[in-house]
């Protein structure tokens, strides 16, 4: 902290971090690629006036981290600030939202290697279509120190463990896929018998789904999004637009609108990074920062933004916690956790039952937004034809569009149930770890984008 | 403390691990590069960062099995670690007789891709592209008001691969990079146009076109409006090409193909694009944004011709998928870092240049849908060819301008769409990827909006 402030400079920040990562791949029946890593780096910053410096690189020793701190001071030079003294180091250690019961470490590498055959043979023993599984084991353990020169001094441990697979099943000349994940920040135990033979079926049969599904058209409709469709929707029509850094520079559809209404009244919205051994859960953020609930959005009304340190300071808003970085190489950005929109009061199956003519969502990809427009897509891996009120036969290759704050305007009915999905988010060509989660919802009217004219 | 070893010793204490380990097969990988990066608000630096990689990669082949680790760690004892890791990952992973490593130098060529001076260069040189961006942008349309983000940033990297049969290779490379997003208001309508360009020297990037072209992208939004459900002609600008482009960049891997999973496979010699459609992959374009004289393997580059005048003529290929085809490798296994092992992939791959002016394309259909923004590009299936992509644009008649639209999709097959290039412009441009494109226009999409 000394040398990162000796040029000059109010605040002063070290980020440090050792990666350990594991992925192994099985594809095609063989285990093609086993691949294990290790990496250690630092970043400082130091904050002087209106202008961050930030130096980071990989480290191994105490000069390496002496030297990126002198090279973030050397950027501050010549702006004349007076330099603040670093307060003496109070370290403390937060509670970790996620137990981790049996650290993947110490799990031999055959016992993953045999899950991922495990999969691959309930994958195909599911249909005779399936033609081609391709299976991927991903361990991540990130050691995480935080120092300011507040005194703040801080250790997290991130163990998230994912186990994804992707079939393909054929029938004649049509091929269709079904993808499906296990992801969460947890140990070994997150990857128990039925889970993984939940997960390897459910792949194998949107697949299979996928292959005899009619093409979807395109045009206007009734949508109900079932809970077990993910939270992709909320993490891209209504997330991105409440990150703090977006709205400080007035760039988002809800820029200067707390305290507004810009969702209908059945709409709540929850960013919580301390759900245990949800994929975006972490005791503190990557500012070191303890993890929180936040309500965002309460009964259609703003109530504040995903924010950082700096964001929360300028906007006046409480930090939330959500000051999140890829690793040492990036400085932190706002970002959410695990999102979702609070149950509400209505059956699901009612819900389904009220639409004459739609869609029924029941499992979305990845999606897209322009926060500045508010406009969004998102992919839909399955989804069926609703029928006077029953859900009938089953289409491929949909995508919805639409602009976020409309759309959750529009919202008309709230299922009382709520169904968790997992992604990487990307912003600012930093990728993190997230959930996202939703109850059945109806949306009266939608774009989707299928290729029946 | 220390023992930390600089580039070329760190590949030699790796090598030496290998053969001191007994193991006969494998490569080195190493990785030593500085990025600097200047962020600007309103004509004032808002954040600097200087960043530093430095690590190796070590892949090795043990009883004809792979195996990959990597670290950070550039000590004696590190490296050693990184060796008995990777030996430890050959343990779980299965034969495959097709696996190879170069044996052979690569050999040297000038490319244009290293420019001397840019770790001498000032802050406020660095800075003052970014700041002419948003002038530039400013200056184009009055109703921008603001800017997401405008960066300037740059890099430096040293690559080094040395095999265990003896092939070794190094060079040197430089990247500068500007981008910016820009904020178009009008009546409380607020609309982002992005745009970046890249280049190997210094001089090379415009931050005059930058800001114009994202300036441009914004304002060309306002007003936008729903658009009936409809099928239509659709012109991509060479920006846009190029996204378009590197979406069907896969579809070219032998990896894909071999596994069945592009729908390129079994079609060499047959028609998988309208007739005059050619597309290269060139390694070796001066001051190409992925040029470079060898791949991740340690094999030389080479430009390819992949779609001739509308027929697949050939696929991108690593050691691996060559030798399992029994065709010469192309130099296409591609590594961005020292943390991953080599995945195929293009260079600088673009599609040929046409003969027409872009506005006479556009004025050869009545109606035409002139595409701005493309969301979910990353959703197109490769194996089955579909895709529905939310978009923005302009609609034209008979090539003017009528009226912005958003919030529809485009849907369709690559197939179909490959088949329906009906004409290309003279205006190749190649994007910060190295992907390049000439105006395109499609006959005919699905576009998908409002009403039944």
């Amino acid at each position: 902290m000394r040398t990162a402030l000796s040029r000059g400079g109010e605040w002063a920040e070290l980020f440090w971090e050792r990666h350990h990562v594991l992925t192994l791949r099985l594809d095609d029946r063989r285990i093609e690629d086993a691949i294990s890593g290790t990496e250690q780096g630092a970043g400082i910053r130091v904050v002087s006036g209106e202008r961050t410096t930030y130096a980071n690189g990989n480290v191994s020793d105490t000069d390496d981290v002496l030297a990126i701190a002198g090279r973030a001071a050397a950027w501050v030079a010549g702006e004349g600030a007076t330099a603040a003294s670093p307060q003496a180091a109070r370290p403390d250690q937060l509670s970790r939202p996620s137990a981790v019961r049996i650290d993947p470490r110490s799990v031999p590498i055959e016992r993953k290697v045999a899950l991922l055959r495990h999969v691959d043979e309930v994958a195909r023993a599911t249909d005779p279509r399936i033609t081609q599984v391709t299976a991927s084991y991903a361990e991540s353990v990130q050691d995480v120190l935080v120092a300011n020169s507040e005194g703040l001094h801080r250790t997290d441990v991130r163990v998230r463990l994912g186990l994804q697979v992707l079939c393909v099943a054929t029938e004649g000349e049509v091929l269709g896929s079904g993808f499906e994940a296990l992801r969460g920040t947890e140990g070994f135990e997150l990857f128990g018998e039925d889970a993984v033979d939940t997960l390897a079926r459910a792949a194998a049969r949107r697949a299979a789904l996928n292959v005899a599904a009619e093409p979807a058209p395109a045009g206007t409709f009734t949508v109900v999004l079932s809970s077990e469709a993910g939270g992709t929707l909320i993490h891209e029509s209504v997330g991105h637009g409440l990150e703090a850094d977006l709205n400080l520079k007035g760039l988002s559809v809800y820029s200067g609108r707390i305290g507004e209404k810009v969702a209908s009244e059945l709409i709540t919205v929850l960013d919580d990074g301390t759900v245990p051994s949800k994929r975006g859960t972490a005791a503190m953020d990557d500012e070191g920062q303890q993890t929180r609930r936040t309500v965002l959005i309460e009964r259609g009304i703003l109530r504040t933004y995903l924010s950082d340190r700096k964001h929360a300071a300028k906007l006046g808003i409480e930090r939330s916690g959500n000051a999140r970085r890829e690793s040492f190489r990036h400085l932190p950005i706002c970002r959410m956790t695990n999102t979702m929109i609070a149950p509400g009061t209505s059956d699901p199956a009612e819900i389904v039952r009220s639409v004459k003519d739609g869609i029924f969502v029941k499992k979305m990809g990845g999606g897209q937004v322009d926060v500045v427009s508010g406009n969004f897509a998102f992919e839909i891996s399955e989804c069926y034809r609703i029928r006077d009120g029953t859900v009938a036969e089953p289409l491929r290759g949909a995508t919805l569009v639409g602009q976020g704050p409309k759309l959750m305007s529009e919202i008309d009915m709230v299922g009382r149930d709520l169904g968790w999905s997992t992604g990487t988010c990307g912003k600012d060509d930093q990728a993190a770890p997230v959930a996202d989660a939703q109850p059945t919802i109806r949306i009266p009217s939608v774009v989707v984008g299928g290729t029946v004219a | 403390m220390s023992g930390r070893l600089g580039n070329g010793d760190a590949v030699e204490a790796a090598l030496d691990a290998l053969r001191r380990g007994g193991i006969r097969t494998g490569d080195v990988y190493l990785r030593d590069s500085t990025a600097g990066r200047v962020e600007v608000k309103d004509g004032a630096i808002e954040a600097v960062t200087t960043s530093g990689e430095r690590g190796i990669g070590v892949r090795i082949v043990e009883d004809a099995r792979p195996g990959f680790a990597y670290t950070s760690d550039l000590t004696t004892g590190g490296i050693a670690a990184c060796v008995e890791a990777a030996r430890a990952m050959a343990r779980v992973t299965e034969a495959d007789p097709d696996l190879r490593i170069a044996t052979e130098a690569p050999g040297t060529a000038d490319l244009a891709i290293h420019e001397d001076g840019l770790a001498d260069r000032p802050l406020p040189s660095r800075a003052e592209v970014a700041f002419a961006v948003e002038r530039a942008a400013r200056a184009h349309d009055e109703r921008i008001t603001g800017f997401r983000n405008t960066t300037y940033s740059d890099a430096e990297a040293t690559t080094i691969i040395a095999t265990t049969a003896g092939a070794r290779g190094t060079y040197r490379e430089t990247s500068f990079r500007a981008s910016t997003a820009a904020v178009a208001t009008q009546d409380g309508e607020r609309q982002i146009g992005w745009h970046t360009e890249g280049g190997r020297r210094f001089d090379a990037i415009s931050p005059d076109a930058v800001g114009r072209r994202a300036a441009e992208l914004a304002v060309r939004k306002l007003g936008a409006r729903p658009l009936e459900t409809q099928r239509m002609a659709v012109l991509l600008d060479p920006w846009m090409g190029q996204q378009l482009l590197a979406a069907i960049a896969p579809l070219f891997s032998a990896e894909n193909v071999l596994k069945g999973r592009s729908l390129f496979a079994g079609k060499t010699g047959q028609h998988v694009a309208s007739d005059g459609v050619t597309i290269v992959d060139d390694p070796r374009l001066p001051g190409g944004m992925r040029s470079a004289p060898f791949d991740g393997e340690g094999i030389a580059t080479r430009r390819r011709v992949l779609v001739d005048r509308g027929v697949l003529a050939g696929y991108l290929h690593s050691l691996k998928t060559a030798s399992k085809t029994g065709t010469r490798p192309t130099g296409n296994a591609r590594r961005g870092s020292y943390s991953g092992p080599a995945q195929i992939a293009p260079a600088n791959l673009h599609v040929a240049v046409g003969a027409d002016e872009p506005s006479d394309l556009a004025r050869r259909v009545d109606r035409a849908l002139a595409v701005t923004t493309l969301l979910n590009l990353h959703t197109i299936d490769p194996i089955s060819g579909e895709f529905s992509l939310g978009a923005a644009g302009d609609v034209l008649e008979r090539g003017e301008r009528a009226y912005p639209v958003q919030g529809i999709t485009i849907a369709g097959n690559l197939t179909h769409l490959l088949a329906s290039i009906a004409g290309m412009g003279s205006d190749l441009t190649f994007g910060p990827s190295g992907i390049g494109s000439p105006t395109l226009l499609i006959s005919e999409l699905s576009i998908g909006g409002t009403s039944r």
